[in-house]
């Protein structure tokens, strides 16, 4: 499970990167959100575990640590108010440019 | 009132006025009023804080909410906190009176000064806090207030500007967060007094290197430090004039107060290899920051190229990390959020005298004839920023100098000496295009541009603090003495029994 999840992460992270390093806009955009969940997954698991089994599993014994959870709380509520202005400004920066490739954005380019 | 309330009135004062600045929102005038008096109030605050820890010499800690230290969350005001929310409250109390006598349109919208307080709570927040999830929380408030403020911008380009500078923002809030995560996972506490015990402790976690890592990027792209840069000069270029003014000078420095905390509690065993890379780095980001000065046509540009270099003597006062080499870079970081913030001022003002508003070289060439005033305080900055009496700017670099000797570090340190000329002639260069040289025929200037108080506030504080620079210089030798002690910072958080036995 522990492997699993890691390598859920890792290529969520991955795949967050590749979309983010791409020219368009609006999969810049999706990347982040990838990428921002691939770190609240990380920050989740941080007190899922305890040991081999899933800490959530045993209900007798085991109690998964809060505060991680409260943590990704945290960061969702802040990276959905981050990703709501970047879209605002996404939606400006295509209307004045006419274009979704970020190579096109030069106007501060000189 | 208890007296521990006094740390966290400095981020309670500036919320509260940005709620109810929100409320006035219909009634312009008193919404001036009232965001120019909490940013003032909580000023005072701030410099009784700093009256206070100065005094009693030891840190004041208000633990919120009655949750005792390792569970709740912490505000700590030691010297060095105190020292930076007062540097950095003067110049947003600076700004927000610039913004009430700006020409610029967006200075007028009814959220902006409410968003600039905001702005205020995080950086005071950030720097305040004990705990390191609440900093990054503190500086997500920052980082959001600012790429508002920014694509507002009565700039056509504002937005751009604001979109890099989020972007890439958010990038550090993710690095900060994988920083945060591997600490927590190693070491189980957030608290940052705790987490310096358990890591002086226990110093061999497999997490720890990625956390020192993403830690550095993190406040490496906050301070705009070379290799990370590249939203810098783009957004100073855009940004409305009070804001670029704030951004600029104090909240990069949000970075360096991380660079202080990683250095001296967070990471002391792995201190060394951290000062080698903030002393290369600061170097390479000197040279950098100035030739890129020098090659640039806008004065807003160059002063945002600038700042990449007086940033680098700050790095390298940390890298070289002995006590007066800590000090001199706490003195320094303060002196320059007051240059920079002020020069900036200063060039948005000629700026708006412009029919379209523009920094531009060949546009506001010339226009300074008209503003004798401003071109005094233009060259008392100027003096300031290359490090010439009778100003503060020369106070910071002789200090820095001196600790270079004393740190034996020649050969950083001729870099550096030989670097910091080029201040001498980009300063110079925008001092006589805009004030000597004859005005373009066909440019036309409007008949009133921002007001100069804010910026004569600051360029009188630069003077101040260049002739009786003595204050300055105890306070930033106290608080090195102070924070090179980490078993200091941990006790006034943890109380001394629980250091003992390290959980």
């Amino acid at each position: 499970m522990e492997l699993l999840t890691a390598l859920a992460i890792g290529i969520m992270f991955g795949v967050g990167i590749f979309q983010i390093l791409r020219r368009n806009v609006i999969r810049a955009a999706i990347g982040l959100i990838i990428i921002s969940n691939a770190i609240n997954l990380f920050l989740l698991s941080a007190g899922a575990y305890d040991g081999v089994a899933a800490a959530y599993v045993d209900a007798a014994g085991q109690r998964s640590d809060a505060l991680p959870q409260v943590l990704v709380l945290t960061a969702i509520v802040i990276s959905m108010g981050g990703f709501a202005l970047v879209l605002a400004m996404l939606y400006i920066l295509s209307a004045r440019y006419k274009t979704s490739d970020l190579d096109e954005v030069k106007g501060l380019r000189y | 009132m208890i007296l521990s309330h006094l740390a966290v009135l400095p981020i309670l004062v500036p919320v509260t006025g940005a709620a109810v600045g929100i409320l006035l929102r219909n009634y312009r005038d008193i919404q001036g009023a009232w965001t120019f008096g909490s940013m003032v109030t909580s000023f005072f605050f701030s410099v009784a804080l700093l009256y206070q820890v100065w005094t009693t010499g030891e840190a004041l800690v208000f633990q919120v909410g009655g949750w005792e230290a390792p569970f709740g969350i912490t505000i700590v005001a030691d010297m060095l906190s105190a020292t930076m929310v007062v540097m950095s409250q003067v110049v947003l109390a600076g700004g927000i009176l610039y913004g009430l006598g700006c020409t610029d349109k967006c200075a007028r919208y009814p959220m902006f000064n409410p968003v600039f307080l905001t702005l205020a709570t995080g950086l005071t927040g950030a720097m305040l806090t004990g705990d390191i999830f609440n900093m990054f929380v503190f500086i997500e408030l920052l980082v959001l207030s600012g790429a508002v403020l920014t694509a507002i911008s009565d700039d056509q380009f504002g937005p751009e500007a604001a979109y890099k500078y989020f972007y890439i923002s958010l990038f550090a809030a993710i690095f900060m967060l994988i920083g945060v995560g591997s600490l927590y996972i190693s070491y189980g506490t957030l608290n940052m007094a705790q987490l310096a015990a358990l890591i002086a402790a226990n110093p061999d976690m497999p997490l720890l290197p990625i956390a020192i890592a993403t830690l550095m990027a993190t406040f490496m792209i906050k301070s705009a430090v070379v290799p990370f840069h590249f939203w810098q000069p783009d957004f100073h270029t855009a940004a409305p004039t009070p804001v670029h003014a704030v951004l600029s000078s104090v909240v990069v420095k949000i970075g360096i107060y991380g660079f202080f905390r990683m250095t001296t509690l967070l990471f002391i065993e792995q201190a060394a290899t951290i000062q080698m890379i903030l002393v290369v780095m600061g170097a390479f980001g000197i040279v950098f920051g100035g030739l890129g000065a020098v090659g640039t046509y806008d004065a807003k540009r160059m002063l945002a190229y600038s700042t990449l270099g007086q940033l680098g003597f700050i790095l390298v006062g940390i890298g070289w990390g002995t006590p007066l080499a800590l000090a001199a870079a706490v003195i320094y970081a303060f002196n320059h959020s007051l240059i920079k913030s002020a020069m900036l001022m200063l060039a948005g003002s000629v700026a708006s005298r412009a029919a379209v508003k523009t920094a531009a070289f060949s546009t506001i060439q010339g226009m300074g004839k008209e503003m004798p005033f401003a071109g005094i305080l233009f060259l008392l900055g100027g003096l300031a920023l290359a490090g010439i009496p009778p100003t503060n700017g020369f106070v910071s670099k002789l200090t820095l100098f001196r600790s270079g000797i004393e740190a034996e570090a020649f050969l950083s340190l001729a870099f550096i000496g030989f670097a910091s000329l080029i201040t001498v002639v980009y300063v110079g260069r925008a001092f006589q295009r805009i004030w000597w040289e004859p005005k373009m025929p066909d440019i036309k200037m409007k008949p009133a541009g921002d007001r100069l108080v804010a910026p004569t506030i600051l360029i009188a504080l630069c003077l101040i603090l260049g002739l009786w620079g003595e204050p300055l210089i105890q306070l930033a030798d106290i608080t090195t003495v102070w924070i090179l002690e980490p078993s200091n910072y941990i006790e006034a958080v943890l109380g001394s029994e629980l250091v003992v036995s390290g959980q």
